[in-house]
């Protein structure tokens, strides 16, 4: 038996299917090519999913579990037929195509129907079903691909609760074409452009000064929108310390979905946890 | 704890003559091997932000077996952790690259980078310490100077050698994901720090401000499908620099082009061979090293199966190619699985460029000789060197019949990797990091 990595896995009937199978793919390829290619995809999607650590995820590795996901669900969607093409499309293709959460499977009952045809592990069916339906955008966001944040339209959508941006928005409009943004997003996106225009300006000019405790240089003028959810401290002569350390109790839900979006409770919990460490 | 360990002889390989092995225990994993342009020095970086250097013993020594023997020569700290308030995570310590600046007074500096920073350390020996102030008693104690009657000249005194080493500039603050890769450019003035999206230029004087050479971050990032992985400049031509991507592409840039080299002027990839298609084709092809050779002519690059050597004069596929463990290829749901397929290995030239060399699992790796297109596959490890041993070069066994000192595949050790090499820019010397150890290969003289 090949030893394991280092990494601890989470303890799921679904890892230890993949885990016991993973080896017959290996070995003989004796499992039918849906059922390797359904392996891969659970996977790529625990993967993802459990990108949440303590240290900023690896971007590198986030790009090519997406890239291997992307490309296994194209190939699924290709093997669908003309027939089903538009549903598919509907379904698949624009959660990687702009942040569209696609409608649920109950919108589209002809990709469900195709899901629950194709040959698939009896256990893991109830995850393709949700994964496939659900924002694989949202599993990137989650992933951190927005570190540097252009705030995506589907997470602003989702600013006025506090739930992570999994469950899709009946109120997007699936056109069928590739349009990335809805009215309500759109305005909010760029919105947020002009704040973090304004905010680099006032960088740009000697006012510096006035900042210098801050660092937020660390940052692009791109990125600024984060920045600007946070009250800017009034007393440049409070110490840098401390005004970091307000930033966290500062976010407030309904200013800052990004950061809501992205960080959840576990996270508020962990910052908590070091600053009363500290 | 740093032991200095037991020096053993080695096999003898096909191009290269007898080995001479040291080792060395440090406290920590290390995360990077890095040789000064003398050969003389030898810098690790280890995952606790600690930075080690290894001195060349100099010729003179009457004892012929400790001749070129490598000791510690200094230890400091060299990045801590930190933690980013605004996205409530940690930065990790752990230094991913060490460059070496040519040297050019007694003193040696290096550039030292975890994923964030990258700082600029001077290290100087210190030997004389003067003494015989006229303020200052012996203790640095201040004298009264109303009882002071005579005045004398302090003198130099030898004393034991010190090496300190201290931070003379800090870059921080530019970039916003993961710094992979920095290089010290031909020019000696500047150097390129490179994260997953952009490439930055510095001047080694200059902190608070970088030039931004190549973005290839997308306007959406859902839309971000590549990421570099690597990037270098060019030995000679001070303008040329590489990167290479997460999709097995590397692109040269000449920064005469433009500002911001966005646009390369060369693209070097390989087509995909389609029989070998698989779902971790992409995975497999991400370059994880890439190292421009010492005469500038070739770059040579590292993926997850093989090592390729590239012309620069031509883009369409390189000139070789070498397997280094391609029986992992019907294993790799297993390596991916256990996250081992996304593992970055390193690769390094001889001084010569006609041999090359990059690790592998279970503590083993390989160097090809591109001459004879002969290579040798060695394993670094204490329990297999004994005192006087002769190392056997190693085989894995692929399939069939497993032969006597054979190793079948399923038996090999997927923790013990040997990620990051160094190759003396002289000498047949070669550095081996292998988790926590240090294994220094040396040619004996005859």
């Amino acid at each position: 038996m090949l030893s394991r990595g280092v990494k601890r896995k989470l303890e799921d009937d679904e890892e230890i299917m993949a885990a016991e199978t993973s080896g017959a793919f290996d070995s003989s390829s004796s499992l039918p090519y849906p059922q390797q290619r359904q392996l891969v995809l659970n996977m790529c999607l625990s993967k993802l999913q459990s990108c949440h650590m303590k240290v900023e995820p690896s971007l590198h590795r986030s790009v090519l579990l997406a890239n291997t996901l992307r490309q296994i669900q194209e190939e699924m969607r290709q093997e669908g037929g003309e027939s089903t093409l538009a549903a598919i499309y509907d379904g698949s293709s624009c959660t990687y195509n702009g942040g569209n959460p696609p409608a649920t499977p109950a919108h589209n009952p002809e990709l469900h129907s195709l899901l629950l045809e194709s040959p698939v592990y009896p256990n893991n069916s109830s995850v393709t079903d949700n994964t496939m339906s659900s924002s694989v955008s949202a599993i990137l966001r989650e992933a951190g691909f927005v570190e540097d944040v252009n705030p995506a339209p589907a997470c602003l959508g989702c600013s006025d609760s506090e739930e992570l941006c999994f469950s899709s928005s009946p109120s997007y409009e699936n056109d069928g074409d590739e349009q990335p943004v809805d009215s309500r997003s759109s305005d909010s996106l760029f919105g947020s452009f002009e704040i973090s225009n304004s905010t680099s300006y006032l960088t740009d000019l000697a006012l510096d000064d006035i900042f210098e405790d801050i660092d937020t240089s660390m940052y692009d003028s791109s990125d600024f929108s984060t920045v600007m959810s946070f009250p800017v401290p009034r007393s440049p002569v409070s110490s840098s310390e401390d005004t970091m350390k307000s930033f966290p109790t500062c976010i407030s839900p309904s200013s800052n979905g990004i950061q809501i979006c992205i960080t959840d409770l576990n996270d508020l919990d962990h910052i908590m946890e070091i600053l009363v460490g500290s | 704890m740093l032991i200095l360990n037991i020096k053993l002889f080695c096999s003898y390989m096909p191009q290269f003559n007898i080995w001479i092995l040291f080792s060395f225990h440090l406290a920590d994993i290390i995360s990077t091997v890095e040789f000064n342009y003398s050969g003389d020095l030898l810098a690790t970086g280890d995952k606790g932000g600690r930075v080690v250097i290894f001195q060349r013993e100099q010729e003179g020594n009457n004892r012929s077996h400790s001749r070129g023997e490598y000791n510690v020569y200094s230890t400091f700290q060299s990045h801590e952790p930190e933690f980013d308030y605004l996205k409530s995570l940690e930065i990790e310590e752990k230094i991913n690259k060490i460059r070496w600046l040519p040297q050019q007074n007694a003193a040696h500096f290096l550039l030292s980078t975890n994923d964030k920073t990258i700082k600029l350390w001077k290290i100087s020996e210190r030997d004389k310490r003067a003494e015989g102030y006229n303020l200052k008693d012996e203790n640095g104690r201040l004298r009264d100077p109303f009882r002071i009657t005579s005045l004398r000249v302090p003198v130099l005194k030898p004393m034991d050698l010190m090496v300190e080493a201290s931070p003379r500039r800090i870059f921080a603050n530019a970039h916003t994901y993961h710094i992979n890769s920095i290089s010290v450019n031909s020019d000696h003035e500047t150097y390129l720090s490179a994260d997953d999206l952009r490439i930055n230029l510095w001047h080694l004087e200059i902190t608070d401000r970088s030039f931004n050479i190549v973005d290839i971050k997308p306007a959406n990032m859902e839309e971000l499908t590549e990421v570099i992985t690597a990037a270098e400049c060019h030995p000679n031509q001070c303008n040329v620099f590489v990167y290479s991507s997460s999709k097995g592409t590397i692109r040269l840039c000449d920064m005469r082009a433009s500002a911001l080299c966005d646009r390369h002027s060369k693209f070097f990839e390989e087509p995909e061979d389609p029989s070998s298609r698989s779902f971790f084709s992409e995975i497999i092809s991400s370059i994880s090293d890439v190292k421009f050779s010492h005469s500038g002519r070739y770059m040579m690059t590292r993926d997850y199966l093989s090592v390729k050597v590239w012309d620069l004069n031509m883009e369409s596929r390189p000139v070789e190619t070498y397997q280094v463990h391609e029986y992992l290829r019907s294993k790799l749901c297993s390596l991916y699985e256990n996250d081992c397929i996304f593992d970055k290995f390193e690769c390094c030239w001889n001084g010569s460029d006609n041999a090359i060399m990059t690790g592998s699992y279970n503590n083993f790796f390989r160097m090809f000789d591109r001459n004879t297109r002969r290579d040798i596959t060695l394993e670094a490890s204490r329990e297999s060197s004994k005192p006087r041993a002769i190392l056997k070069p190693r085989k894995v066994c692929t399939g069939g019949k497993r032969k006597k000192d054979e190793i079948s595949v399923d038996s090999l050790d997927f923790n013990k990797k040997i990620l990051h090499t160094a190759w003396h820019p002289k000498e047949n010397i070669i550095a081996v990091a292998a988790t926590n150890n240090l294994y220094i290969f040396q040619d004996k003289i005859n």
